[in-house]
């Protein structure tokens, strides 16, 4: 909300289950080069059923890190037929569900991107996609763990107008999420309703002039 | 008169180009997005966008009075509601 400070700093960690620490090590470590900066050797922890645990963390650059837990001893009980080693699911999810939760770490160029598609192809797990979305190009791969990892780079800065956009579309969203059946078609034509409204007195900010001055 | 809102950043301007060339279409501004205006119907070839599928699919920031009666990788389509 206006007015409200933005403290956060980014991510501290992210953290995830793993069954196979070996692999997964192999893959963060050997394969894509990311180094392990922190790890934990847990025992006697909670409640005594709690298994001990390794939790265990890699950089991903900008000091936020990938941690994973492993649990010695403990398999969850095997269900479904798709998904990570954490959701499992039977085959009347479609694919699309599945597939859409993921990790998306940035990179700064073109080259740091290749860099990584030449470690990836060099490796147990290849690159499986290579995209150019809207303003970021991809590259894609699963983890040992069943985990999307997906590797970005900015195509070009995302501009004002572009986060006006998103918070007209989060407002429209919610508007057409009081109907009983939201769809698309009632979403734009909310949107529209709020460009109307709120758009047609923005004004383009002034690009920022690279001075070379530093900036307080 | 129905109208097609599309924001103004480098990878949707040929949206707005192309469905400017249909002479029964008028285009305009509304702060940061091109105000695509039509009477009955505006159809927008991809092809002649150039665009690649995660900018086509993406480019739609809003409709008035109008529903989208084709969107696939061949043409966006909208008529009069």
């Amino acid at each position: 909300m206006a007015g409200t400070p933005h403290l956060v700093r980014g991510v501290d960690h992210v953290a995830y289950p793993t069954l196979d620490p070996a692999a997964t090590v192999a893959f963060y470590r050997d394969a894509l080069g990311f180094p392990v900066v922190h790890s934990i050797c847990a025992a006697g922890w909670g409640p005594a059923d709690h298994p001990d645990f390794i939790h265990f963390f890699f950089d991903i650059g900008n000091g936020d890190r990938l941690a994973f837990f492993y649990y010695f001893g403990y398999e969850p009980p095997r269900r479904g037929v798709k998904g990570d080693v954490y959701a499992r699911f039977e085959d009347d999810v479609p694919d699309f569900f599945v597939s859409s939760r993921h990790l998306a770490i940035h990179v700064d160029g073109e080259a740091d991107l290749m860099e990584y598609r030449r470690r990836l192809d060099s490796s147990r797990w290849p690159v499986e996609l290579q995209v150019q979305h809207e303003t970021i190009e991809s590259i894609y791969t699963h983890d040992p763990n069943g985990y999307m990892v997906e590797i970005t780079r900015a195509l070009r800065p995302v501009t004002p107008q572009e986060d006006l956009d998103a918070n007209l579309t989060i407002d429209a969203l919610l508007d057409v999420l009081r109907a009983d059946r939201p769809t698309m078609d009632a979403l734009l034509a909310r949107k529209a309703e709020l460009i109307l409204e709120r758009a047609a007195g923005w004004a383009v900010p002034a690009p920022k002039l690279a001075t070379g001055a530093p900036t307080r | 008169m129905s109208a097609l809102y599309v924001l103004d950043v480098p990878e949707n301007r040929p949206v707005a180009e192309v469905a400017a060339h249909d002479r029964t279409v008028s285009l305009r501004r509304v702060g940061p997005y091109f105000e695509i205006v039509f009477d009955r119907e505006v159809v927008i070839d991809r092809r002649a966008t150039g665009c690649r599928p995660a900018v086509w699919y993406s480019s739609v920031a809003g409709t008035r009075d109008a529903r989208i009666t084709q969107w696939d990788k061949d043409s966006l389509r909208l008529e009069s509601a």
